[in-house]
């Protein structure tokens, strides 16, 4: 250590070099003052102005700190200290097997390490990480490592568009941080021709090798493709309207069966490493065990400024695979969707799609293919959506393209949509929110409609000019719309677990109150569209009924109804057993049953839905509920029976096949537990979801 | 270079008014003004001074992070805006004041 007034005059010498003080002054040394004055300092006094805030001061970056500071000297002081230490050599090793096996282990690190990055942590800390990619003129003279590093480069760049595009990334705002790290397009693109290029060289090496090197490039081959299929198939999906869509699913199974002989390959390159524990292994970010060389998490740490850095572990690399398998099926998902103008079907592929809870990369190209330039799919406007689904034509009236309510619905289904592609927690809290904006304009167009009806000329029908007629049916439809959202809404909370098994029965009473109200919308359309069908048909003699349409709003209207048979099966049995005490009752020593349900159901409340005050009509219409009151049963065998009907119908469609006979099971154990409870009353009863994920089914066991 | 630290220090030391004050006082004269702080690890901030405890613990704001690129000196060196920082008494190793020549440099003087 140098002594002190040595090191300080050292380090004026430095600093009068490059921080320069103002315009005719000087930096005076102010260290002795300091330290007098601390001596006379009060212990817990301070020395500060008026403006100081204690509070303000607490959220001061506390320099030298590992968990605040990102500047903090680490290993290396820069990238280009790091390259001439010799920690990222080019070529990695003169003996050119052990240079591709190095090289092998920095595309499985790369691929832990991108995994990681879509998990929600910095670029700057995950792929960013490796001095190759950071730098990639340096690997000219290394094809493979340097086509592969612009390859990445390329693939990050395809990502950060589409999520930065469909900003899905609420809660991971770190995602699409850049943060100034190089990103050059063009010449990253070239990367896919020349790693085009190595694969062809590898395979010709790989006819006339021995065979330990054989097996390397082996595993090389069985990777390459991989990566190039992956940014093919990003490309494609980007392609506007879903015109690339048919390819990319070429390129994704692809890369799903490269990735399978990928996790093959591990096995022998694993071979050569006997010392590695198991345990390690698991952990391991490459598939051979051993560490990849040009990695330095720390590196770009600076970059991540104002953010604290963050303590991160990249994701092992079986998990990353595990995660690209699960990406992959995420995308052919949306590969094979059918871009069907018709709105229900987007919602059911939407709400099937959220099921396998997808990641940020897969929602965001959902998203993106969904809403593009405020048309779905970017072809059709959401007023020939939502015509169509009553089976009306648009076509003819051009006017109604610029209503301002049309346009104000087309922003709310836009929103929708987004909506229903962001991640569960987000979404739900969405929900709420919009659902009042739809009932503000359900009662703004309701008014507007109605004005416009009651000065109707009967001489703008005759015209052929529908529109009011189509305004008129889109307004009665838009009930069904801010239903369907509520009871999303309000399903999404068993997702979240956001119910305590207490609360069951206020919210299976307002599900049913919900779902009543929606199955009689949708019965309300089935009339509309039957209607002018006939009307249809009448007019021209070879005009044929959509009978497929019909019968598939017929059936998802029975659908609902055995919904409701069941929540309201489920309110009335959960009420009678609170009420003979065979269950827990909502009272907790903090809220009372009011003031929990007015937490859940606020937003459904501001929304007016239902019109009427909720709670009251909640607690008078359970609190009489008894175990001997028999339509209990009746709810149930109601359900079971229509499931039992609409089975058939739904045959064709595995997913809700099995939602169906999910909501038949849930009818049927629900009745036998019902017998067996009202036989003994002191059985003891608890509710499990293993039929269905958001009807209970009672369980009943002996104390 | 080293002329203009000596005649940093020349100046402090020529000047002798206002040395009748306590260094709490002549410390409070400093608030607000452009300080920079050099730490252990080789690092400068330079920013406002807002506060200073009993332990020597400074507060600046609105900090510029000087920092050299590499460990040899000298070297060029990169810079970053950081805010509000802390920075503890035990890593910091030198502390200046930007003062004008025509200043009245007294308060940083110490008494005798």
């Amino acid at each position: 250590m140098k002594p002190v007034g040595e090191e300080e005059s050292s380090s004026s010498i430095h600093h009068d070099s490059s921080i320069p003080s103002g315009d005719n002054s000087v930096w005076a040394d102010v260290s002795p003052l300091l330290s007098a004055a601390c001596t006379d300092l009060q212990e817990g006094e301070l020395i500060n102005g008026d403006n100081f805030n204690l509070f303000a001061a607490m959220s001061a970056l506390e320099i030298m700190d590992p968990k605040m500071d990102s500047g903090m000297v680490s290993t290396f002081y820069s990238i280009d200290e790091a390259i001439e230490s010799g920690f990222a050599p080019v070529p990695i090793s003169s003996d050119s097997t052990v240079n591709v096996q190095s090289i092998i282990d920095i595309m499985d690190h790369l691929l832990a390490c991108e995994a990681t990055w879509h998990m929600g942590h910095s670029l700057a800390q995950t792929v960013f990480s490796c001095i190759y990619v950071l730098r990639p003129e340096r690997t000219s003279s290394q094809a493979l490592l340097h086509s592969y590093c612009r390859v990445i480069r390329a693939t990050c760049r395809a990502v950060v568009s589409v999520v930065s595009d469909a900003r899905t990334n609420e809660e991971e705002d770190l995602f699409t941080m850049t943060y100034g790290l190089p990103f050059s397009g063009d010449e990253d693109a070239k990367g896919l021709l020349l790693l085009n290029a190595v694969e062809e060289t590898i395979c010709r090496q790989l006819r006339a090798c021995k065979a330990t090197r054989r097996r390397v490039l082996e595993a090389l081959v069985t990777c390459l493709p991989s990566f190039m299929h992956f940014l093919h198939a990003l490309n494609c999906m980007r392609r506007p309207q879903g015109r690339g869509l048919e390819l990319a699913r070429k390129h994704i199974a692809y890369c799903i069966s490269e990735l399978d002989s990928v996790l093959e390959s591990e096995d022998f390159l694993r071979l050569n490493i006997v010392e590695n524990g198991g345990n390690e292994i698991e952990e391991s970010t490459t598939a051979s065990g051993r560490s990849p060389i040009g990695f330095d998490p720390t590196l770009n740490k600076r970059l991540s400024a104002p953010t604290p850095p963050r303590a991160i572990k990249l994701l092992s690399w079986k998990k990353a695979i595990d995660y690209y398998v699960k990406l992959l099926h995420n995308l052919d998902q949306i590969c094979v969707f059918s871009l069907e103008p018709d709105l229900e079907a987007v919602l059911q592929f939407l709400i099937q799609f959220q099921k396998s809870s997808p990641d940020l990369v897969a929602r965001a190209h959902l998203q993106l293919l969904l809403v593009q330039d405020g048309k779905l799919y970017g072809r059709d406007t959401f007023l020939t959506i939502c015509a169509r689904s009553l089976a009306l034509d648009v076509s003819k009236n051009h006017g109604l393209h610029t209503n301002e309510y049309i346009l104000q619905l087309n922003q709310l289904m836009v929103n929708l949509l987004k909506i229903l592609c962001a991640n569960t927690p987000w979404q739900r809290r969405k929900l709420g929110k919009i659902l009042n904006d739809w009932s503000i304009f359900h009662v703004q167009m309701g008014i507007a409609v109605g004005q416009m009806m009651q000065h109707d000329t009967s001489r703008a029908s005759k015209n052929g000019d529908k529109s009011l007629l189509i305004l008129n049916h889109i307004y009665g439809g838009l009930d069904e719309q801010i239903n369907w959202v509520a009871i999303r809404f309000l399903m999404l909370g068993f997702d979240l677990d956001l119910y305590s098994p207490s609360e069951y029965c206020m919210v299976y009473w307002y599900m049913y109150i919900i779902l009543w109200k929606l199955a009689e919308r949708a019965r309300f359309r089935v009339l509309i569209v039957v209607n002018t069908e006939e009307r249809k048909a009448k007019r021209n003699k070879e005009y044929s009924r959509d009978m497929a349409r019909e019968d598939r709003i017929s059936l998802w209207v029975l659908f609902l109804k055995c919904q409701t048979c069941l929540a309201q099966g489920l309110t009335v049995m959960i009420a009678a057993l609170r009420n003979e005490g065979m269950c827990l009752k909502s009272q907790g020593p903090f809220n009372t049953e009011n003031e929990k349900f007015i937490q859940h159901f606020e937003l459904l409340q501001k929304a007016s839905l239902p019109e009427y005050d909720a709670y009251e009509s909640f607690s008078k219409s359970t609190s009489h509920a008894r175990l001997d009151y028999l339509p209990m049963y009746e709810y149930f065998h109601d359900a079971q029976k229509i499931a039992k009907d609409i089975k058939v119908g739904y045959a064709n469609d595995p997913d809700k096949l099995a939602e169906v006979q999910g909501l038949e099971k849930v009818a049927e154990r629900n009745i036998v537990a019902v017998n067996l409870f009202c036989q003994d009353r002191s059985l003891k009863v608890s509710f499990e979801f293993t039929h269905h994920p958001y009807f209970a089914t009672a369980v009943v066991r002996r104390s | 270079m080293e002329q203009a630290a000596q005649r940093s220090s020349t100046i402090v030391a020529s000047t002798s008014e206002g040395s009748n004050l306590d260094p709490i006082s002549r410390v409070r004269k400093l608030l607000f003004r452009q300080m920079l702080v050099g730490i252990k690890d080789g690092r400068f901030f330079l920013g406002n001074f807002h506060c200073i405890d009993k332990q020597g613990n400074i507060i600046l704001q609105d900090t510029v992070e000087y920092r050299s690129i590499r460990r040899s000196s000298p070297s060029p060196t990169e810079q970053r805006c950081l805010g509000m920082i802390l920075i503890p008494s035990s890593c910091r190793t030198s502390c200046h004041v930007d003062c004008s020549i025509e200043e009245q440099l007294s308060l940083i003087q110490l008494k005798d």
